[in-house]
């Protein structure tokens, strides 16, 4: 016996290498390795286009910040320590200097928000001037030189100078150099960088005006740049490590919620993306090597009577799987790229980023999955073709595939699941996709039991399409069931991209309307609410409603002291903003942003970190109807003849307090005491830009202690000198622009909005081909059972209608399965991981299984129509 | 050659256990050539598959080229094929997906042996296919696709042909130069031929014929075979 057939590899690579070509040429290979590269050229794809995309995003939201990272002091320059070991780390610095200052001309003055910057400011984005107030400026590499001060526009009319005039700043008489149109960091800082118009001068200038001393209220931040974001992860870790925390280098997420928000959104929307393309394609590759496997075991039957051992079987099909991956990882790459390319430059003009170039880990990741997919979906139908028994090759009905009966779904479930979590790095999200595919699966299952309840008739009643399919149906529902399966899950999932896709789009535009007001009018008194709102209307501008503010404190709850939950982190916190009578870092979208604030707060960013350190002063409000975007989700508002002594608190802070409906709160209000029955709790949309307040009190409970008003107003970019006007009419109130900050999310939200758009086409192409590889998978039966029924006589149309009512049914049934685990789905998704409300789809309902009866028996019926057309004669040679 | 002893298959069923073979002892010596008979259903290609070591018996014994196949697994089943045994069957079983020659080359590449196409080339040339050698079975009639299959079983020069029904699928024509081939080469291989037949005239050109009864030997074979090998 030749010992090398008998034991080792012998010549099975060469023999796995004709049986790779041969399979190939007879065409037996090419949708397996079309699903292959498909799977491989979608993620490299996705990978490489979301890798450069949150890069060049991240860069992008950088300019907002001037800089990379910032450091963020009050009253103090950051330590020299902190700067000397950033420029030993080869980063790019600079510094500015922020504070509120009356300006002089000899013709007239006006309080403005300045800024000193360092000569290397900006780290990022651009700095835009012109000469003349309102017109379009050009980009300008650094900040003013000593001896000159660059003002916004609406200051130069105010102040009655030109370019070329002169202006003081305390002491120090200074040129006007430049009109500035655009700041890159303009929508960042506190009430110092909002107060006024900006005027920017020299960091060498400010000891000159004398403004500054110490104890003055500044801002100082220190601003970074490094081209590799492992150096800065790295510096942002030792400045933590090294000063214990007390100092905390912050990156856009940090320093804009907004963005951090519309970031975090839209790289979640991308991340399922790519894990349903990757399901997608797992599912694909299952079902060709499915069928390539059922077309094998003939052939595999052959092999074993011509003296092939299980063993070496499997080692061929092993050898040709491995072969066909390296091959498809190859072309999916070069085609991923290919593909990441395209997209990019669709996309070029909306985008307006520069894209770093892309790393190699998209490609890894690309090659790993076309492994894991072929280990978890194809290997296994494949390799339990070394269970065909070799009598086969007498009688046919022999399949014996014990292996390939149990083991694939395990190998395919536990492949899910490893290719899931690896993307994601989030059990929870990982839990929630497989505790969905499990009750897909569950839920298919009772649908089985349905279809066998349903009693069976003898025959295929084949005088009648209709009874004819309806038979087709039930003798097939094991086959029906993985249809269905493969269906529902595909439609599942572009249902629930497309939803979710429309959603966030239409939230963002919700957040941020184009009338959204871009000017906060704070310090109001009482007395001036009327006069102001007439100056509006004189003017044509549409005023909106003014909220009363006033500084309260939590004293007690139900008569003991507060105890707040200790995970929300007290009162200590960075950067305290009140104490130092600035403005939060989101000045509009916080009830702290009265000027004569309380005695602690922080601008955290979201989620619990909004109400850290918040038990201090609040500025609370009183109102008749709760704010815009506000939602009550526990008790009830007081109508319209509300009492006093009630209060509405926002939910997450009330948790942060244990607060709950019915809870008697103590304020300490202006040296008073007042108590309120909390009547409700409600959620509230901070980053609306609108006026938010954690604390509302019904109408007559605070009236009488005094208060300062709030309100917004848009005015558009023509229309910005009657601000002028306004703050020479009442000088006291203060005026803050975020103008800036808008435009800033808006250009962030319209980017990944066009990203989020693109992912999704991506994904409806993966959906299209495993829809397509599913119905031909079933196609082989199909053309055996209908030619045979050709051939007793029956007509074309009758075979016709029946395939199209069997493909329509089964469509009916995976449209509504899809459209309940699309609805289940979005539920979780959007509450949970995406942070918004869900609104049941009701038009999803109809047009879900609609779609499937649509798509399914179209493709159906597309693909079977070779069935009438082809001679049976030739169908049934070719299956025997 | 071949020797079974009290060689018995049963398969389940819904209506119970169904007795295919009942206690069939033959024995069949190198060189010779046996065919067995018996109208359809009698279990001679069940017969056949468990002599050929393609299936087990539920009990009794086969020794096949002096080794005892009902104490072998399938993978060492497998090796005694590759090496001692041929195959014709009635649908031919060539892999579609490859040439003639590929097909007769496949159990040469299979055994580990050099120069595969050179001796496939000759043996199709052989049985008269020299010039239809680059030709996929779908090309080829069915007598043809079986002198490719007769070329196949031959390849590795196999000790044991066995051949089911080689000419089930053929007209009487084709059939019997399908049959002339078989026999030339059986007898220029020296090879020990068992075949499967329900034809009386192709029986005759077998030395003996084993006649099929319900799964029993009717004809006197059926006669008590020494254990041992």
């Amino acid at each position: 016996m030749p010992e090398a057939a008998a034991t080792g590899l012998g010549n099975l690579p060469a023999v796995s290498w004709r049986l790779l070509w041969r399979d190939w040429r007879g065409g037996e290979l090419r949708l397996l390795f079309l699903a292959l590269v498909l799977a491989v050229a979608s993620v490299t794809g996705i990978a490489l286009f979301t890798d450069r995309l949150e890069r060049a995003l991240l860069l992008e939201s950088a300019n907002m910040l001037a800089a990379d990272r910032v450091l963020h002091t009050r009253g103090e320059p950051a330590p020299a320590e902190i700067i000397n070991e950033a420029a030993r780390r080869g980063f790019r610095t600079a510094g500015t200097l922020s504070f509120t200052s009356m300006a002089f001309s000899d013709s007239g003055n006006m309080l403005v928000a300045a800024k000193a910057v360092s000569d290397a400011y900006p780290l990022r984005g651009k700095l835009i001037t012109t000469l003349l107030p309102f017109t379009r400026g050009a980009p300008v590499a650094s900040g003013p030189p000593p001896g000159e001060v660059w003002l916004e526009s609406r200051a130069l009319p105010a102040l009655g100078v030109e370019v070329g005039g002169t202006v003081f700043v305390g002491e120090a008489e200074l040129t006007v150099g430049a009109v500035i149109i655009a700041e890159p960091d303009r929508g960042q800082g506190g009430f110092v960088d909002n107060a006024g118009p900006r005027l920017m001068l020299h960091m060498d200038d400010v000891a000159a005006t004398n403004v500054v001393q110490p104890g003055s209220r500044v801002s100082h931040r220190a601003l970074f740049a490094h081209d590799d974001f492992v150096a800065l992860d790295a510096f942002e870790q030792w400045v933590d490590e090294t000063f214990d925390g007390n100092y905390h280098i912050r990156d856009v997420r940090e320093e804009s919620g907004e963005i951090a928000e519309a970031l975090d959104r839209a790289e979640g929307y991308l991340l399922l993306g790519s894990l349903f393309a990757v399901l997608l394609a797992g599912l694909a590759i299952a079902l060709s090597a499915r069928r390539y496997s059922e077309r094998h075991y003939d052939y595999v039957a052959i092999l074993k009577t011509l003296g092939c051992t299980s063993a070496r079987i499997s080692a061929i099909y092993l050898l040709i799987q491995l072969k066909l991956a390296l091959a498809a990882v190859l072309l999916g790459s070069l085609l991923g790229f290919a593909l990441h390319q395209g997209i990019l430059r669709a996309l070029r003009a909306s985008l307006n980023v520069e894209l770093p170039p892309p790393g190699l880990e998209p490609y890894v990741v690309g090659a790993l999955t076309a492994f894991i997919c072929l280990l978890a979906f194809a290997l296994p139908p494949l390799l339990a073709l070394r269970e065909t028994p070799p009598l086969r090759v007498l009688r046919k009905d022999l399949t014996q595939l014990r292996f390939s009966d149990r083991i694939p779904y395990a190998f395919g479930i536990g492949g899910s699941v490893l290719l899931i979590y690896w993307y994601s790095r989030d059990l929870v999200l990982t839990t929630l996709l497989v505790v969905g595919v499990a009750g897909t699966g569950l839920l298919l299952s009772l649908i089985s039991l349905l279809f066998l309840a349903t009693s069976g008739s003898v025959g295929m009643k084949a005088g009648n399409a209709w009874k004819l399919a309806m038979t087709a149906v039930r003798r097939r529902r094991w086959q029906n069931v993985l249809q269905v399966m493969v269906f529902s899950v595909t439609i599942m999932s572009l249902l629930i991209l497309s939803l979710l896709r429309t959603d966030l789009i239409e939230d963002w535009r919700a957040q941020l309307p184009e009338d959204t007001p871009n000017l906060f009018m704070m310090n109001v008194t009482g007395g001036q609410v009327g006069r102001i709102e007439a100056f509006f209307a004189e003017n044509g501008v549409e005023a909106n409603a003014f909220y009363p503010l006033i500084s309260a404190r939590v004293r007690t709850i139900n008569g003991a002291e507060p105890e707040p939950d200790a995970g929300g982190g007290g009162e200590q916190g960075g950067s305290s903003l009140l104490e130092n009578n600035e403005l939060p870092e989101r000045p509009a979208a916080r009830d702290a942003m009265a000027a004569d604030g309380g005695e602690s707060g922080q601008s955290a960013e979201s989620g619990n970190r909004q109400v850290q350190g918040r038990l201090s002063r609040r500025q609370v409000t009183w109102a008749d109807e709760p704010p815009p975007d506000n939602r009550i989700t526990a008790g009830a508002w007081w109508g319209d003849n509300p009492r006093s002594g009630l209060v509405s608190i926002d939910e997450e802070y009330a948790d942060w307090l244990n607060i709950g409906i019915g809870d008697e709160i103590g304020f300490e209000i202006n040296q008073q005491f007042v108590s309120a029955e909390v009547a409700n709790l409600r959620s509230v949309r901070w980053d609306n830009m609108q006026p938010n307040f954690f604390i509302i009190f019904s109408p007559g409970t605070i009236n009488h202690l005094g208060a300062t008003f709030l309100s917004t107003v848009r005015l558009e970019a023509g229309r910005k000198l009657l601000l002028n006007d306004l703050i020479r009419q009442f000088p006291t109130i203060v005026v803050i622009e975020v103008d800036a900050l808008i435009e800033q999310i808006q250009t962030i939200i319209g980017q990944v909005s066009s990203a989020i758009e693109l992912i999704f086409l991506l994904v409806l192409a993966a959906g299209a081909l495993v829809l397509l590889s599913c119905v031909s998978a079933s196609l082989d039966e199909r053309f055996h059972e209908n030619a045979i029924l050709r051939t007793l006589g029956a007509g074309r149309r009758l075979i016709l209608a029946s395939l199209l009512i069997e493909f329509s049914f089964i469509g009916i049934i995976a449209g509504v399965i899809a459209t309940l685990g699309a609805e289940g789905g979005l539920y979780y998704l959007q509450e949970r991981i995406f942070e918004q409300d869900f609104n049941p789809h009701y038009w999803v309902w109809l047009a879900g299984p609609a779609l499937g009866c649509a798509i399914i028996a179209l493709l159906g019926v597309n693909s079977t129509r070779k069935v009438v057309s082809t001679s049976p004669l030739t169908v049934l040679r070719r299956v025997v | 050659m071949i020797r079974t002893a009290g060689l018995t298959k049963r398969v389940p069923t819904s209506e119970g256990e169904l007795t295919i073979l009942n206690d069939v002892s033959l024995r069949i010596e190198a060189g010779e050539s046996v065919a067995i008979v018996g109208a359809s259903g009698s279990g001679k290609s069940t017969l056949l598959g468990l002599m050929a070591g393609l299936d087990t018996a539920t009990s009794g014994e086969i020794w096949l080229d002096g080794r005892q196949l009902s104490t072998m697994d399938e993978e060492q089943r497998a090796l005694l094929r590759a090496e001692a045994v041929g195959f014709v069957f009635q649908t031919f079983q060539l892999l579609p997906s490859l040439t003639a020659l590929e097909n007769a080359m496949l159990p040469i590449e299979l055994k580990g042996e050099s120069g595969a196409g050179g001796k496939a080339r000759k043996l199709l040339d052989r049985v008269g296919l020299g010039d239809r050698w680059h030709h996929y079975p779908n090309q080829l009639s069915g007598g043809e696709q079986q002198r490719v299959a007769i070329a196949r079983a031959f390849a590795t020069k196999a000790r044991v042909l066995f051949a089911d029904e080689p000419t089930g699928n053929l007209d009487t024509a084709t059939g019997g130069k399908v049959i002339d081939v078989l026999f030339e080469l059986n007898r220029e291989f020296d090879t020990t031929l068992v075949l499967v037949t329900h034809e009386e005239r192709l029986a005759r050109k077998c030395g003996r014929s084993i006649r099929l009864v319900a799964g029993e030997i009717a004809n006197g074979e059926s006669r008590p075979e020494p254990v041992h090998a």
